[in-house]
């Protein structure tokens, strides 16, 4: 999986291209704790290139979630693709990580 | 009419990469199943991955052989199987197979119940030192 972030306006959006599993899981929750320590809480992770997500990867999003709202902001995921979709509506996660069409509508209401 | 199809078959030690060969495996089963519906395989590959990252992640080694991970996927025209082993390990604490979904915000603990989801039965049995979880999904979905 490749992963980068941007610093935006509001918020930073990291993108995230390819599998999220047990792989890459620490390595998004790393990059999470280094956007949060560089003063951005407000994140949107851009899922619009991972194809494929497992429950190690699921995990680290909702520890990523959790490390955003401790520091004051929040995370939410954009651009979601079917099998991730599935993902989250079969273990429930999709009432607790709110998905929008894209990062950009991510934070555009706040 | 159930004869296999299609069948890959990986044996590797359980180290993490070893994820991203079962996906490779996987793909190549779909190249040879083309019969096989999206949704189906969508399914079918996510159980198979949540299995086969279990062994990686919680097999624990019977000697000092390492754990060795296979993975025998197989197609016919009406269904998907898997037998996902852990090789050289030791056997597994009694599992809740009815074991419910975490609620809320766990950040991990979702795999079993994930799999049982995703696919028609699961089963496990223990001979000769291996742990082997056989996965079925059928029939398959137009």
């Amino acid at each position: 999986m490749d992963l980068s972030y941007e610093v935006k306006d509001s918020y930073a959006e990291i993108t995230a291209a390819g599998r999220l599993n047990m792989v890459s899981a620490p390595k998004l929750r790393e990059m999470v704790a280094e956007v949060v320590a560089s003063g951005s809480a407000r994140i949107v992770i851009n899922l619009e290139a991972t194809g494929f997500m497992d429950s190690s990867g699921l995990g680290a999003l909702i520890g990523c979630l959790k490390a955003a709202r401790q520091a004051g902001g929040d995370l939410r995921i954009a651009a979601v693709q079917p099998q991730v979709q599935m993902v989250l509506g079969l273990t429930s996660m999709d009432k607790v990580l709110t998905s929008y069409p894209s990062a950009a509508e991510a934070f555009g209401d706040d | 009419m159930t004869d296999i199809l299609a069948r890959r078959t990986l044996r590797q030690t359980a180290l993490p990469e070893a994820i991203e060969a079962v996906h490779t495996e996987l793909d190549k089963l779909w190249d040879d199943a083309s019969f096989v519906p999206d949704l189906d395989r969508m399914t079918f590959a996510t159980a198979v991955i949540e299995a086969a990252s279990n062994v990686v992640q919680h097999a624990v080694p019977e000697s000092t052989k390492p754990v060795e991970l296979g993975v025998d996927i197989s197609a016919t025209s009406v269904r998907l199987e898997a037998r996902v082993s852990a090789f050289n390990a030791v056997c597994p604490d009694p599992i809740d197979t009815d074991a419910a979904m975490p609620d809320g915000e766990a950040e991990s603990g979702r795999g079993l119940a994930l799999i049982r989801a995703l696919v028609t039965t699961v089963t496990f049995k223990r001979q000769d030192g291996t742990n082997t979880w056989i996965l079925s999904k059928s029939p398959l979905r137009d």
